[in-house]
């Protein structure tokens, strides 16, 4: 298997392919962590200086063709792959050249630089789809996985996202979340509802019909519901909506002054708030009929957006106790919180990440916001946007995508990007903000 | 040109109001009020239209950027808004806090909440009930400029006090 490395450049693996030396090729899988024992395309996510792996996604093909389209089903993979950060999609011949049974001539395609190849049939049986898909190591020349999923016509895009999901499993040894949903609120003059979309912004539906103010949606972990904030009683209190239906919200917490910025717990039985019972704003724990369990920040500073460590024993949040809003930590037993923003005078908004080696942020720079990472020692501060003002960022449920608001475009909207901001796209159409990425959804 | 000929207008205009309030005491009684409605019924009973003037002639408070702490023109807006409401002293009032858009909207969801506890607090301490009052922060979300530049934004960061019988 070959990790890329960050120092082989694309030219450089063309010209080594060209010029064809075994010599060469056998000294690159030695430089790159090849793991012998198991012959097989995979990408070490753990490797710091890990480049894009070369990819190719042909066109679906069938013999019903007018049915479905082949490259839009394609399409869906390689958007998938992209976003990931992990790949580098490289168009494939169309048609692509096929041996005479039927496989690809993978000799032909090496000169590409291509690494692997995706290519992929479907059958349509009256409202059924099937769909078949090979992914092929193109230096090995051998097949390395075959998959085939069935079901409904009307969900192609998610058969699809299921495909990749398990696509990204067999490289990378950990599934991807392309069957995701990411929630969000609507910006109208006088309403915000939540809405719901798939990561990649289709089958976009409103989930809410309140007709007030809604904020700062939080998906519960089972993915049944979510908590949010909502001004249904004219104050911003903490309610719940469950997907089956948008109508039956259910109140949480409606102490006087702020129930805002909720957060479940990793286990789903405790949500983090910020409570201004005693006027300042503070960080509380509650229970999920809204019963407080602790009050967990004290002082005179303004503490609000908590986010769980995925493990539930500490809560990083913001507070401006010290005249700016920074990112503290604090056990969620209690105990003296720690500062770990320490540049920029304005950092809000954090995100823990699912494998728990990260913080994800706003912070405003030269005037402008920008997402950012920190580690929860407060080490390794990178910043991952520059265009435009950008915030509300969320982890998706791997860990390997970000979704953020951006107004780059001229008006804010939701984008997503890789972990590392090298791709960075606009997934939403309308106008909006707060994006909180969906747990796996089972179907 | 015409901008800034009405930039210049507005400045003057906005001078005049400040000097003429400065000049003036700074508390007006409630007796010099000159808003129709005001003086026609009895402390306590308040008609629907009476209300309209008196939500009317109650002053917003406005706050520097990221900051709820009271400025002096601040500490005048809430003291003359005291006057108003001792001298209706059945009516209930609701301050809101608000942000201007730049910012997180959480984080400006905290600072509109300590904005309208600050005028709440200084209300409290001219004599305000508490039981009168109420506080909501509605942060970034309800602005009464939409527009992204420097004097929408000094108009958006306010509390307002929202009377009802």
């Amino acid at each position: 298997m070959r990790a890329y490395s960050y120092y082989t450049h694309h030219a450089e693996r063309k010209r080594a392919i060209k010029v064809g030396g075994l010599l060469l090729c056998a000294i690159l899988v030695i430089c790159l962590t090849w793991d012998s024992s198991s012959a097989k395309l995979l990408i070490d996510v753990d490797n710091p200086n890990l480049g894009k792996m070369p990819i190719m996604v042909a066109q679906f093909t069938s013999n019903q063709p007018g049915s479905l389209n082949g490259s839009e089903l394609a399409s869906i993979i390689r958007t998938d792959l992209t976003l990931s950060g992990l790949f580098d999609v490289i168009e494939a011949p169309q048609p692509l050249p096929l041996t005479q049974n039927g496989d690809p001539e993978l000799n032909s395609l090496s000169s590409s630089g291509a690494q692997a190849l995706v290519m992929g049939s479907f059958q349509v049986n009256g409202s059924e789809l099937t769909v078949e898909c090979r992914l092929y190591d193109i230096s090995l020349q051998k097949l390395d996985l075959g998959k085939r999923f069935t079901g409904p016509l009307s969900e192609h895009r998610y058969i699809i996202h299921r495909l990749t999901d398990s696509l990204l499993e067999k490289i990378t040894n950990l599934r991807g979340s392309f069957t995701t949903d990411i929630a969000f609120i609507v910006d109208d003059p006088r309403t915000r509802e939540i809405f719901l979309m798939n990561y990649d912004g289709y089958n976009l539906r409103p989930l809410t019909d309140t007709k007030v103010l809604n904020l700062s949606p939080d998906w519960a972990p089972d993915g049944k519901g979510l908590i949010f904030t909502s001004y249904i009683k004219g104050r911003p209190d903490l309610w719940y909506v469950p997907l089956s239906d948008g109508r039956r919200v259910v109140l949480i917490s409606d102490r006087k002054g702020l129930n805002a910025s909720g957060r479940f717990s990793p286990d789903g039985s405790k949500i983090a708030l910020s409570l201004s019972v005693k006027s300042i704003p503070k960080i509380f724990i509650i229970n999920t009929r809204g019963d407080i369990i602790n009050q967990l920040t004290n002082g005179l500073g303004n503490d609000i957006s908590p986010t769980w460590s995925p493990d539930g024993a500490n809560i990083a949040y913001v507070s401006d106790q010290a005249g700016t809003p920074q990112i503290y930590i604090v056990p969620v037993t209690g105990g003296r919180p720690k500062r770990i923003t320490l540049s920029n005078a304005y950092n809000t908004d954090p995100d823990w990440s699912p494998r728990g080696d990260e913080l994800v942020f706003t912070s405003k720079i030269d005037g402008r916001f920008q997402i950012c990472v920190i580690k929860p020692d407060g080490s390794d501060f990178r910043v991952l946007t520059n265009k435009g003002s950008n915030q509300d960022p969320a982890w998706s449920p791997d860990g390997r995508m970000i979704a953020f608001t951006s107004n780059r475009d001229g008006f804010k909207r939701i984008f997503v990007m890789d972990a590392k901001g090298t791709v960075q796209v606009p997934v939403s159409n309308k106008s909006g903000k707060s994006p909180a990425w969906s747990p796996r959804l089972s179907k | 040109m015409d901008n800034r000929h009405l930039t210049i207008y507005f400045t003057a205009l906005m001078f005049t109001i400040i000097l003429a309030g400065g000049c003036a005491k700074k508390i007006v009684r409630p007796n010099d009020m000159a808003s129709p409605g005001f003086g026609l019924a009895g402390p306590g009973s308040v008609v629907e239209s009476e209300l309209q003037g008196i939500q009317s002639s109650l002053k917003t408070v406005y706050f520097d950027f990221d900051n709820y702490s009271l400025s002096p023109e601040a500490q005048a807006s809430i003291d003359y808004d005291a006057e108003v409401l001792k001298r209706y002293p059945n009516l209930m009032v609701v301050i809101e806090g608000h942000c201007d858009e730049r910012g997180t909207a959480e984080y400006n969801l905290a600072l509109g909440e300590r904005r309208a506890g600050a005028v709440a607090e200084r209300l409290a301490a001219l004599g305000i009930p508490s039981s009168r009052m109420n506080t909501v922060s509605f942060g970034s979300e309800l602005p009464v400029d939409p527009n992204h530049n420097e004097e929408a934004w000094a108009k958006n960061r306010r509390a307002y006090l929202r009377v009802s019988k």
